[in-house]
């Protein structure tokens, strides 16, 4: 088997990396960061109808009967023949029932004929919101937290700690990516964000731990004395296959999601399954072209900067 | 011995089968009741349903414990007189909210969900009335209500006490109606009736034979409910049609299954015998999750689905990472029986390594996630126990198994790239 380089390319991969985040860093500041009411609070409400509604028209209906600045926007639905009204709410404050029932009510009365019926609705406050998020982000880095240590335990004789910290390392790097498919694709940032997060950091994780565990395996087979560079690769090169393969499945799982997802027009499944898709090619690329490289690229640093204190 | 083991195989497989029946259909025998996956508990994202969150109307401040559970009395009451009985009521006690799950109701097709919302958090009337309606006493005529036992220790009264209006009120009541019955309604509903032994001027009512101490609780929790001080308001909730959430949830169930079949069709073409092996250990694993969920009547979620995703990714893993060690062994020259137990060996350290890793992560959720978060952190927990049963030890039973067939002994069926 020919063993690949990957080592020798490591900054081209790093280049990529950067690019990418780089990209979903000027997106978000110049298309700013999507935030659904569910982490910043606000009200939506939908309905189905038949026929044409102008939006402008049923957003000033809204307003004059609750008081407050709304948009409209008309979206397809499951079913041809209905479509679906959406009703936003500007400002973050959320709506209570009694209200939505008054613009239920408004709606109905002003478009007799579009049988207007009530779909959805969703109302958060503002606190709620940033409960919710900041219970998801506290959720996460105590998860990052844990696998630093266990990961910094079961792989001591590959030097514990740099490999739990690059493996750290590649997991933000697909948080990045996955948050920037968020940006870039102006899915406003939500409670399947979290998910998809999280799925990926589970997806990743694994991946770096099957190589971790080739390298550790190899360290014993061929000893001490092997440059790190070449542990590396051969370990990466003989786990190709594998990664190759359950990649594959896996993207093909959630591809078909995701396109049934399209075909049917399921907004919620959609927003999840498609920076899925891009969160696994990211965790398969960021073990093998991040976190091998850059840990072997702490070791060699390691190594240099012992013989130097040993020369004196 | 080896009889034994040849039939190991199809051991493995049988029960697989029997549990795939059971998880798909359910089973019903005697006082043994397992639910199958047409009854299983869906999330309100699935299945469509209202959440809401209600607190307090212009309360300045925090409600007392007592408070929260007149409250939640109220709605509980309303909920009844609904017939919505599939629900879920939990109290926050920290920030007096009190959180309302339940489905749509499938059988009225106009049911108001936002009206419900509405009418489930209002000031509750409470009325006491004489046998022909007319309201004898109101709920802000009661000071406070409260179980206790009787003088005898035997049977549990609830107790009123009585503001001066109301000892008034009831005294002209109680004189006017021995041996006749007052009944209790909150709202339009009656909660409870009692007779009239004798008239009561002292301001404290009793109401005795209680059938115990929570029956008891209950009804003064509800005639509490009717001095309470402030109605509640809903301005967190989430409503989703059921037209919405059914619908969904059928296209998924295609995809996955869609999805299902073409992984086990790439295992099946590309590892061959490990990798017919390994669709069987994945409908296994498949049949486990599905189990967890619906046996302890879960709720499963989208985020929930999401967890069910990643376990079979990780369990399609564990089987590539050992059938491509049973291939590496093999194509280093060793016996196939030895490049099995080698191919296990080798592939174990990284599947319970990886698994573990992903555990400690659904654990962290299950504990400090809520919501979404919980669902999905207990699928992903469920799934990665279920992988070490099906993808680590059904597996290698299984592979062992048939190894011991004299015509399934072919390095070719196990992806070897020469004949060992």
């Amino acid at each position: 088997m020919k063993v690949i380089d990957f080592y020798k390319r490591r900054y081209i991969y790093f280049a990529i990396s950067i690019c990418i985040i780089l990209a979903g860093v000027i997106c978000a500041f110049t298309e700013g960061i999507k935030l659904d009411i569910n982490f910043q609070g606000g009200a939506v409400l939908k309905y189905t109808f038949v026929g044409t509604i102008d939006t402008d028209d049923a957003a000033n209906i809204v307003e004059e009967t609750i008081g407050r600045t709304t948009t409209c926007q008309e979206q397809t639905t499951m079913n041809k023949d209905e479509k679906m009204l959406v009703v936003n709410l500007a400002n973050k404050e959320s709506l209570t029932s009694q209200q939505q029932e008054a613009v239920t009510d408004a709606l109905a009365k002003a478009y007799p004929e579009a049988k207007i019926e009530f779909a959805t609705s969703l109302s958060v406050q503002p606190f709620t919101g940033a409960r919710f998020f900041r219970n998801g982000i506290i959720a996460i880095l105590l998860s990052f937290a844990l696998i630093l240590v266990y990961v910094g335990f079961r792989f001591k004789n590959i030097g514990g700690f740099s490999a739990a910290t690059m493996a750290i390392v590649a997991l933000f790097h697909d948080a990045f990516v996955v948050t920037a498919t968020f940006i870039i694709f102006r899915i406003p940032l939500n409670d399947s964000f979290i998910a998809a997060i999280l799925t990926i950091i589970g997806f990743s994780i694994n991946d770096t731990i099957v190589i971790y565990d080739r390298i550790r395996e190899n360290k014993l087979l061929l000893g001490k004395k092997t440059p790190t560079e070449d542990l590396v690769n051969l370990s990466i090169t003989q786990s190709m296959t594998r990664s190759i393969n359950t990649n594959i499945a896996v993207f093909m799982s959630i591809t078909i999601v995701f396109i049934f997802a399209q075909i049917y027009n399921i907004e919620t499944i959609k927003d999840f399954a498609l920076p899925m898709m891009f969160g696994t090619i990211s965790g398969c690329y960021s073990t093998i072209c991040i976190a091998g490289p850059l840990w072997t690229m702490w070791k060699n640093h390691q190594a240099k900067a012992k013989l130097k204190k040993a020369q004196g | 011995m080896k009889s034994k083991s040849k039939s190991t195989f199809f051991i493995v497989a049988l029960i697989t089968a029997a549990l795939l029946y059971v998880a798909l259909f359910g089973l019903h025998i005697g006082g043994l009741n397992i639910k199958g996956a047409n009854e299983m508990r869906f999330g309100i994202d699935i299945r469509g349903g209202v959440e809401a969150t209600y607190t307090p109307k212009d309360l300045d401040r925090a409600p007392t414990e007592d408070e929260l559970a007149s409250a939640r009395t109220i709605i509980e009451t309303r909920m009844d007189a609904k017939r919505i009985t599939d629900r879920e009521i939990t109290t926050d006690k920290t920030d007096g909210s009190i959180i309302v799950r339940f489905p749509w109701k499938s059988d009225e097709a106009d049911f108001d969900a936002q009206k419900a919302i509405s009418e489930l958090g209002e000031t509750a009337l409470l009325t006491f009335r004489d046998p022909d309606g007319n309201v004898v006493l109101e709920g802000t005529d009661v000071k406070k209500s409260y179980a206790s036992l009787d003088e005898q220790g035997v049977t549990y009264n609830v107790i009123l006490e009585l503001t001066d209006t109301g000892k008034q009120k009831f005294a002209d009541a109680t004189g006017r109606l021995i041996g006749k019955n007052i009944s209790i309604y909150m709202d339009e509903n009656e909660i409870e009736s009692a007779t009239v032994q004798d008239q009561i001027t002292g301001g404290i009512a009793r109401i005795t034979n209680q059938k115990d101490v929570a029956t008891a609780k209950a009804l003064a929790d509800k005639i509490n409910s009717g001095s309470l001080p402030f109605s509640m308001i809903a301005n967190d909730a989430n409503i989703i049609s059921a037209d919405l959430g059914t619908g969904a949830l059928a296209v998924m169930v295609r995809a996955g299954e869609l999805a299902f079949i073409l992984v086990c069709l790439f295992m099946l073409l590309y590892y061959r015998l490990p990798g017919f092996v390994a669709c069987i250990a994945l409908v296994l694993q498949v049949v486990g999750q599905l189990l967890a969920l619906s046996v302890p009547q879960f709720t499963l979620t989208l985020p929930g689905i999401a967890g069910v995703i990643l376990s079979i990714g990780m369990g399609v893993d564990a089987n590539v990472i050992v059938s491509e060690r049973i291939k590496e062994e093999l194509n280093s020259g060793k016996t196939l029986r030895s490049s099995i137990t080698a191919g296990f060996h080798r592939a174990f350290s990284s599947v319970f390594d990886g698994n573990i890793t992903v555990m400690i992560v659904s654990i962290v959720l299950i504990i400090f996630g809520s919501g979404s978060m919980l669902s999905f952190g207990y699928t992903l927990l469920c799934g990665v126990l279920m992988n070490f049963v099906a993808g680590v030890t059904a597996s290698r039973l299984m592979i062992s198994s048939l190894s011991e067939y004299k015509g399934l002994q072919k390095p070719w069926l196990f992806g070897a790239r020469r004949l060992a």
